[in-house]
C-alpha cells in the first residue's frame, strides 16, 4: 500500500499511521484552509507522539500542551529556561553557546538560552492556551520566529538571533528588537513553537503581501520580509495612525489568533 | 425598536435554528444565519441553561452578499470576505490581517470623552469590500453570532464586542446598575457591568449580523415575564432589550458576628424577563464595594 504523506510537514509515514510520525500532526483528518487561503496547522492529538533522530516528542494535553521530551543519548534539545516543565534529575542542562547575552537583555529576551543532552526525559511548556507547531526544518532551510515563541528545537538545529532592521520596524513591529532565527546545515531538525489561541499558515507567492497585526506574527521563513506599515487610520483622539507588518513573499508565514502581549514576555 | 422578546418566525424550510431562532437550512453542517451546528443536540443544564455549541472550524455565516468564515476552536478569528458596498465595524484592536486591497476608514461614534472615560475604544473602524479582513480576541472562547432581524436589537457588555455589520446601528447606554461607594472623605461610583452598555439594532429595515467574543463558555436562556435570576454582573454577556437589570445584596448568616460586613457580601445582578439572557464561564473577580452610600436600586437580604 502506498505511504501516507503528511499534510503539514509531507513526511512519508506508514499506512497505518493515525499520526505523522515526524511532526504529531494527524492523518486521518482533511487539511482545513479558509477560503481566503490560510491553512490552519493541525491540533496535535492528545499524547501524539513523533520522533526526530532517535529521540522522541509526546504531546500532552490540548488547552495549554506539554512538549514531554525522551533524548537519546548523544541527542539534546534548545530551550528558553523558563519553559522547562519538569526533567529526570540524570538530565544534564547546560548552557547553549551563543553571544550577545547583554543584546538579549536589553532586548528583553533570557540572557542564556539552555540546552539538555539525553539519555532521559524533560518537558516543556508556556503558559498560556495554544497549540504547539511542529516545523521540520530540512538542510539550507531558515526560519524566524518572535521573541517568546520558541518552546524547543532539536540539537541538530543552529539557533541565532536576529536584530530586526529600521527602528520604525522595532518601535512598531510588535516584534520587539529581535527575531529568533533557526537554521539547520548537515541534518534535519525540529523546533517546536508555542503559538497562542490557533495557529494558521499561509505561503506567499514571490512579491505577494499580506498586512497582519505585528503582535500576530508567529514565524516565517526567512526569505520572507517584514516592514512595519504606517495606515491612515487614527486609531484614537490624539494617536498616529496605526501600524502594521506588511510580509512580502516568498515564503510561509504563520500567524497565531491571540497576539495579546503576555506577562510572560 | 420593539421591546418585545425576539420570538421565532415561522418555519419556512421545516427547520428552525434553536440558537439563532431564525429559519435555517437543514441540509448544512451549520446554520448559514449563526455558523451554530445542526447535527448536535442541544445541552440544556437541568437548571434551563442552554449550552452555546461552539461554531465549527470553518463554518461560515452569510450576512447581505458577504460570508463569514469561522477559523480556529481555541482563539476563533473571524475571517470575513466582504462584497462590494458591504462592511464591518469593529475596534482596531482586534485586527488580526488584512489584504492590502480592503479599504480601512475610522469610523467615530458619538462622545469620544465618554468613550474615553468609560476605557473604551474611542474610535472604531470600518472594512469595507470587496476585500477580505480578519478579526480575534486575546482570549481562549468562542465566537458568538448574533444575527439581528430588522428592528431587533441586543444589549451588550462593554467589551465583548467583535464586530458588527454596517447595517447594525451601534449606540450605547448608560449602565442601569451602579453602586456609590464611600472612599475615605469621597464617595465614587462603581458599576459592576461597566459604565455603559452597548446597543445594537438592526435598523434601516435590513437585518444585521453581531459578532461577540465570549471568554469561555456561554450559556443562553429565556427568562418569563417578571421571572428573575441572579448572576455575577461580571459573567453577563448580552440580554434582549426587554430584560431589566437591578443589584441585589447578600449577607449569608454569620451567627450574628459582623466583620466587615463588605468582606462576605455578594453583591448581584438581577435580570428580569421576559427575554433572552446569556452568561459567561470565565468572569472578572467581583469588586469588593466598601460602604455603600447610594445606588441604582438594590434589595437586600441577610440569612
Amino acid at each position: 500500500m502506498d505511504r501516507l504523506e503528511c499534510q503539514w510537514c509531507h513526511a512519508q509515514n506508514p499506512p497505518e499511521a493515525r499520526s505523522c510520525e515526524h511532526c504529531g500532526a494527524p492523518l486521518d483528518r482533511a487539511a482545513l484552509v479558509s477560503d481566503s487561503g490560510w491553512r490552519e496547522a493541525p491540533r496535535l492529538r492528545d499524547m501524539a507522539k513523533f520522533q526526530f533522530s532517535n529521540s522522541t516528542c509526546q504531546v500532552e494535553g490540548e488547552l495549554v500542551p506539554v512538549a514531554e521530551i525522551n533524548l537519546s543519548p548523544g541527542d539534546g534539545v534548545i530551550f528558553e529556561h523558563h519553559t522547562m516543565l519538569w526533567k529526570d534529575e540524570s538530565v544534564p542542562v547546560g548552557v547553549y553557546p551563543l553571544g550577545g547575552g547583554l543584546k538579549r537583555s536589553l532586548g528583553g529576551m533570557p540572557y542564556v538560552v539552555t540546552q539538555a543532552g539525553g539519555p532521559g526525559r524533560i518537558a516543556f511548556s508556556r503558559d498560556a492556551a495554544g497549540e504547539i507547531v511542529t516545523l521540520l526544518l530540512h538542510p539550507t532551510m531558515e526560519i524566524d520566529v518572535r521573541e517568546h515563541a520558541f518552546l524547543a528545537a532539536s540539537h541538530s538545529v543552529r539557533y541565532s538571533f536576529e536584530r530586526i532592521k529600521g527602528l520604525a520596524n522595532i518601535l512598531h513591529g510588535g516584534s520587539g528588537m529581535y527575531l529568533d532565527r533557526f537554521v539547520t546545515a548537515g541534518e534535519p531538525g525540529i523546533v517546536l513553537l508555542h503559538g497562542y489561541g490557533n495557529v494558521f499558515e499561509r505561503t506567499l507567492a514571490p512579491g505577494e503581501k499580506i498586512l497582519l497585526e505585528p503582535g500576530g506574527y508567529l514565524y516565517k521563513d526567512s526569505s520572507v520580509t517584514m516592514q512595519a506599515v504606517q495606515l491612515n487610520v487614527r486609531t484614537g483622539v490624539f494617536r498616529h495612525g496605526m501600524y502594521l507588518a506588511e510580509m512580502t513573499g516568498p515564503g510561509r508565514v504563520g500567524i497565531q489568533s491571540m497576539y495579546h502581549h503576555h506577562a510572560s514576555e | 425598536m420593539s421591546n418585545a422578546p425576539v420570538t421565532p418566525a415561522p418555519p419556512a424550510t421545516g427547520y428552525i435554528c434553536r440558537f439563532c431562532r431564525l429559519p435555517s437550512d437543514a441540509g448544512g453542517l451549520s446554520c448559514p444565519n449563526c455558523g451554530a451546528p445542526v447535527d448536535v443536540r442541544a445541552a440544556v443544564s437541568d437548571s434551563g441553561w442552554v449550552e452555546q455549541p461552539a461554531i465549527k472550524d470553518m463554518a461560515k455565516i452569510q450576512f447581505g452578499q458577504s460570508v463569514c468564515q469561522i477559523e480556529g476552536t481555541l482563539v476563533p478569528s473571524a475571517d470575513f470576505a466582504l462584497a462590494a458596498g458591504e462592511g464591518v465595524v469593529f475596534s482596531h484592536h482586534t485586527l488580526l490581517w488584512t489584504a492590502p486591497g480592503t479599504h480601512l476608514e475610522p469610523w467615530a461614534k458619538g462622545s469620544f470623552f465618554n468613550r474615553m472615560y468609560a476605557g473604551m475604544p474611542v474610535v472604531l473602524m470600518r472594512a469595507s469590500g470587496p476585500g477580505h479582513v480578519a478579526l480575534s480576541e486575546d482570549h481562549p472562547g468562542e465566537v458568538v453570532a448574533l444575527p439581528i432581524p430588522a428592528g431587533r436589537g441586543f444589549l451588550v457588555r462593554e467589551h465583548a464586542f467583535l464586530a458588527a455589520s454596517d447595517s447594525v446601528d451601534y449606540t450605547w447606554q448608560n449602565s442601569p446598575v451602579w453602586l456609590q461607594v464611600q472612599k475615605g472623605n469621597e464617595s465614587e461610583f462603581e458599576y459592576p457591568v461597566g459604565p455603559y452598555l452597548d446597543v445594537f439594532v438592526a435598523g434601516g429595515g435590513s437585518p444585521g449580523l453581531l459578532l461577540l467574543h465570549c471568554p469561555g463558555n456561554l450559556f443562553v436562556r429565556d427568562l418569563q415575564r417578571g421571572q428573575a435570576i441572579l448572576v455575577q454582573p461580571g459573567s453577563w454577556v448580552y440580554a434582549d432589550t426587554s430584560v431589566t437589570f437591578g443589584l441585589h445584596a447578600e449577607y449569608p448568616a454569620s451567627g450574628g458576628v459582623r466583620w466587615g460586613s463588605y468582606d462576605y457580601r455578594t453583591v448581584w445582578m438581577r435580570l428580569q424577563g421576559p427575554g433572552r439572557v446569556a452568561v459567561r464561564s470565565i468572569f472578572e473577580k467581583p469588586e469588593r464595594y466598601a460602604g455603600l452610600v447610594g445606588s441604582s436600586g438594590m434589595s437586600l437580604r441577610r440569612w
